[in-house]
């Protein structure tokens, strides 16, 4: 008798061992999108720092910056939206991070309110499989972090109907284990506690630029959905649960390009808010955004729209949500530092971008001063999506009617902005680089120099003769120069080489 | 619930903890309830036709066991006891020939008569071709009066569906189990530890080896591009076979090992063997030894005459064929063993006078392997008739493979058929594995008794690393065809 409890007890210990392993094996190769997305999100929870949840789908991730937020309102939020995200999925990823923090307000996004099915493995009936399957793949994103537990069992439960697809997000290992022959570094790290928190809180920034935005008609005035869906359900689900737990809740739309439905959406969205009497901003009816300058694609927010839409919920915050501004505060340290990171991160991208749309967006942001020059000729002048960025940063239309020379100066430390086209000079103008002086020659000539140091002229180098787009970044404070780009136009195409 | 899936290995953890606690003498009632309940899991409908064949060749038994013992008191037992035995062997035969044969019989048989055969659509239950010739082995057995009819109707029905052999096998004899289930032994840790590494063997040739080699094969049978891709997925294919099956047969023996029951091998290296007649001997041993036993053997065996020794071996090669599948391509691949038996034993005289000849050393290492080489590529060969869909199939992947195109090893083609270079390199380390396990066992060394006698830590290190290997490695979950045993489907 004493052997075989001895055995067991050996027996015991084996399984104990072999199941760490595997745990350990497991936390390796799992997919590290979910875990990096909310591992800030857990540190600040705990500590109580979170105040605003952001919640929807990835027109949150893209549209709501978390970090630009704190660093220009010092209000501490968490950007909870995940890709693909219809209404109940929401829910329950309001209802996880409800389990971790209790936030002062939730804004929540109404996108994909329409949608009218319950289970995301089964959608509609003519749904194609490959939308199911990257709408599972995409759960992922927002289910993966959360601990196995009856919450997660639960919310499981309500979005997924197939108990084999199930499993996959209650046991994940069985999905990411053929990930052996991918990892990196960064699937270890994580044994060693590396959280590979992403310093954007939960926020994903994006830095195209859609050329070609769409437009659909508007629908008949307050048209509303035709019938109670799904997303509209959960929608009161979110708001029931905010205002039973006293979190204040604001329903929102961000902009995009939106379809007629997605209008309609919109409009049920408010109807929606209305009957709980919470406050909506459906900011497809507002002008908080230019399509032609602030989108990555039709459906998604670029960095710079990120940031007007935040401006703008940071304002609406300020004056409505009674929020502590906590910058600099004992304990908010992170977010701090993380404000700061993202701060030099737009102010190196704007300097080191390769791709002149992107170049220009980031320079939209004022942290270093710019120079653009345009060679007269240049395809860029028939380029609409160019010269909506130049003109959105210069203020005028002037490069709207110049096919060139043109030249803008934006010395963001004193907030001047300079231009010139055609034969037109600029003389002595005062930047941090110095009183700079502009005088077209000819066609690949031009002279660009500071009073103080005539020498050096810098719009012509004998190596780039053939290159007629210029983008030269300096500190906006020292004026020391940061960057020079150079870009050849092949017709909307921008290329470095 | 698959062998490799999750909810066996809680099962049958869950059987070895019971049976070891239970006493000895209920032990088997244990196992028979396990036995049926997985079957039905498996297949409900069946369940009536696994328990038609029990009862029939229990009853058979019982009574021919009757009427020998009456027989030798009034002499007419030996007549009843033939009627008995021949119904119940046609009743037997026969379900195996509706469920599994009924359509291609009637297939080639309108198709002989050149008109379109009806539609046939019948389900055979899961794994009737192994029970059946265990309960056929049973009754033979019976008849010959090489072993006393079972009494107990629970021992009986256990012997034919123990939960570890029903899918696929072994067919084990029940002189062999049924002694088990009556005089159970001790189950110690050593079994236990035994019995746990031989299943980790067989889950590392099944999931890692067998499934991933699995996705090229499907790829290049699907598609078959001529040059040296297809032959290295005919290759492949023989090796997946072997791995599948073996590991199936690891997986069940080191499982009726956790319960204290030692189940007959089936595999013994046999990609090793230097013949085609040891192929036999070490491939699926226990439907050869059966094939031997039960037909070979009483058809005449070599006993009546050279021509009617070939003649024997290729009806048992036929059935052999039959056996694993209603289909022409299992019939040719089954002949084709036989002819390379018949062909060899028609060019032994060439064989002696050239080794003679040319002063050839037949221990020499060096005759081994052109020996083991040539047969395995014989076996290869006839694999592509058992893997093919139909003979016209098996024709387009041997003509293809026969183009020589050995850039592919280089010039990356090869990773471009489901398995890229990690996972090639993986393979390529586990065939290795396999290779040096299998040399080693055909030496006398087992290597699992080999790792039983290391200190506990390097033992926990070796099968934790298994296991590892195994559940990250292993072709399993969502993304891949949860492949069922090739043997499970006959």
């Amino acid at each position: 008798m004493k052997k075989k409890i001895l055995n067991l007890l050996v027996i015991a210990l084996f399984v104990a061992v072999v199941s760490g392993c595997l745990y350990a094996a497991a936390t390796v190769v799992r997919r590290k999108e979910s875990n990096n997305k909310y591992a800030d999100f857990f540190t600040q929870a705990e500590k109580g720092n979170i105040d605003v949840l952001f919640m929807g789908s990835s027109h949150v991730i893209n549209g709501v910056n978390p970090a630009s937020l704190y660093k220009d309102y010092g209000f501490t939020s968490y950007n909870m939206g995940g890709h693909g995200s219809v209404m109940q999925a929401t829910y329950w990823e309001l209802i996880e991070a409800l389990d971790y923090c209790t936030p002062k307000w939730v804004v929540v996004d109404a996108y994909m309110l329409e949608k009218n099915y319950q289970y995301l493995d089964v959608m509609n009936e003519n749904t194609p499989q490959e939308d199911i399957d990257s709408s599972i793949d995409q759960l992922h994103l927002n289910m993966d972090c959360w601990p196995l537990n009856r919450l997660k069992l639960a919310a499981i439960s309500d979005l997924i109907q197939d108990k084999e697809i199930r499993k996959e997000f209650l046991f994940d290992f069985m999905v990411y284990h053929d990930r052996w022959n991918e990892l990196t570094r960064e699937d270890y790290d994580v044994l060693a506690g590396k959280n590979g928190g992403e310093g954007l809180f939960g926020g994903e920034l994006r830095y195209e630029v859609e050329l070609k935005p769409s437009t659909s008609p508007d629908p008949a005035e307050g048209e509303v959905l035709a019938e109670h869906t799904v997303g509209q359900e959960y929608l009161m689900k979110i708001i029931d649960e905010c205002q039973r737990r006293g979190i204040g809740v604001l329903v929102t739309y961000l902009p995009f390009c939106p379809t007629t439905e997605d209008k309609i959406a919109a409009n049920s969205a408010g109807v929606t808010a209305g009957m709980y009497g919470v406050p909506y901003i459906n900011m497809l009816d507002l002008d908080i955004i230019d399509v032609y300058t602030d989108l990555n694609d039709t459906g998604h927010l670029n960095a710079l729209g990120a940031k007007k839409v935040t401006d703008f919920l940071g304002n609406w915050l300020l004056e409505n949500a009674d929020l502590t501004d906590h910058r600099g505060q004992a304990g908010y340290e992170y977010y701090d530092e993380c404000a700061a990171r993202y701060a030099d991160n737009m102010k190196s991208g704007a300097v080191n971008a390769d791709e002149l749309y992107t170049q220009l967006e980031m320079l939209s942001f004022g942290d270093v001063g710019s120079v653009v020059y345009f060679n007269q000729g240049s395809n860029a002048f028939s380029d609409d999506g160019v010269k909506e960025l130049v003109s959105k940063m210069s203020g005028t239309d002037k490069i709207v009617n110049t096919q060139g020379p043109y030249i803008m100066i934006n010395d963001a430390g004193s907030g001047n902005v300079y231009e010139a086209c055609g034969e037109e000079m600029l003389d002595g103008v005062a930047t941090a680089m110095g009183s700079m002086v502009y005088q077209p020659v000819e066609q690949r000539f031009r002279l660009l120099y500071a009073k103080e140091n005539e020498e050096v002229n810098y719009l012509y180098d004998d190596d780039h003769i053939w290159y007629d787009v210029q983008v030269i970044t300096y500190d906006k404070n020292s004026g020391e120069v940061l960057s020079h780009k150079y870009y050849r136009s092949y017709g909307s195409k921008y290329r470095q080489d | 619930m698959q062998v490799t899936s999750f909810a066996f290995l809680i099962f049958i953890f869950a059987v070895a903890a019971l049976n070891y606690c239970l006493p000895r003498k209920f032990r088997y009632i244990l196992l028979l309830i396990a036995s049926l309940g997985f079957y039905a899991s498996l297949d409900i409908k069946g369940l009536i036709v696994l328990v038609i064949s029990i009862l029939t060749t229990y009853g058979a038994g019982l009574l021919m066991d009757k009427g020998t013992a009456n027989g030798s008191e009034s002499g007419n037992g030996k007549s009843g006891n033939n009627l008995i035995f021949v119904l119940c062997i046609i009743v037997n035969v026969g379900m195996l020939a509706v469920f599994k044969y009924l359509g291609f019989f009637a297939g080639t048989v309108f198709g002989i008569m050149g008109k379109e055969a009806p539609a046939i659509s019948i389900l055979a239950p899961i794994g009737i071709s192994f029970y059946i010739l265990k309960a056929l082995s049973y009754l033979i057995d019976v008849k010959r009066g090489t072993i006393k009819a079972e009494r107990n109707i629970a021992k009986y029905a256990l012997y034919v569906s123990f939960f570890t052999q029903i899918i696929s096998g072994p067919i084990d004899r029940a002189d062999n189990l049924i002694p088990q289930f009556n005089y159970p032994v001790t189950v110690d840790m050593e079994m236990l530890k035994d019995g746990f590494l031989q299943i980790l063997w067989g889950y590392f040739m099944k999931l890692v080896l067998a499934d991933r080699m699995a996705i090229f094969v499907g790829n290049v049978y699907d598609n078959p591009v001529t040059g040296t891709i297809t032959f290295i997925g005919t290759l492949l294919y023989t090796l997946e076979i072997y791995c599948d099956f073996a590991g199936y047969s690891h997986i069940v023996i080191g499982s009726a090992r956790l319960l204290g029951i030692d189940v007959m091998n089936n595999f013994d290296a046999p990609y090793l063997s230097k013949s085609i007649a040891e192929f036999w001997r070490r491939w699926h041993i226990s439907l050869s030894s059966w094939l031997k036993d039960y037909i070979y053997i009483p058809l005449g065996g070599n006993r009546k005459g050279v021509a009617r020794k070939y003649l024997n071996i290729i009806i048992v090669f036929a059935v052999s064929g039959l056996w694993h599948g209603a289909n022409w391509t299992f019939v040719v691949w089954g002949l084709l063993h036989g002819l390379y038996q018949i062909v060899g034993f028609l060019l032994k005289p060439v064989r002696d006078f050239l080794v003679k000849t040319f002063k050839v050393d037949r221990e020499s290492f060096a005759h081994g392997l052109v020996k083991t080489v040539i047969t395995f590529l014989l076996v290869n060969l006839a694999w592509v008739f058992f893997r093919a869909d139909t003979l016209a199939a098996a024709f387009d992947v041997i003509g293809k493979s026969l183009s020589f195109t050995p850039w592919v090893l280089t010039n990356g083609e090869l990773f471009k058929h489901g398995l890229d270079q990690a996972n090639m390199l993986l393979l390529a380390i586990g065939v290795v594995i396999v290779f040096v396990v299998d040399l080693m066992s055909v030496r006398g060394i087992v290597v699992r008794e080999k790792i039983l006698r290391q200190p506990w830590w390097l033992r926990w290190i070796i099968m934790i690393v298994a296991i590892l290997v195994i559940a990250v490695c292993g072709i399993w979950g969502p993304g891949y065809d949860a492949s069922s045993f090739i043997y499970q489907q006959f």
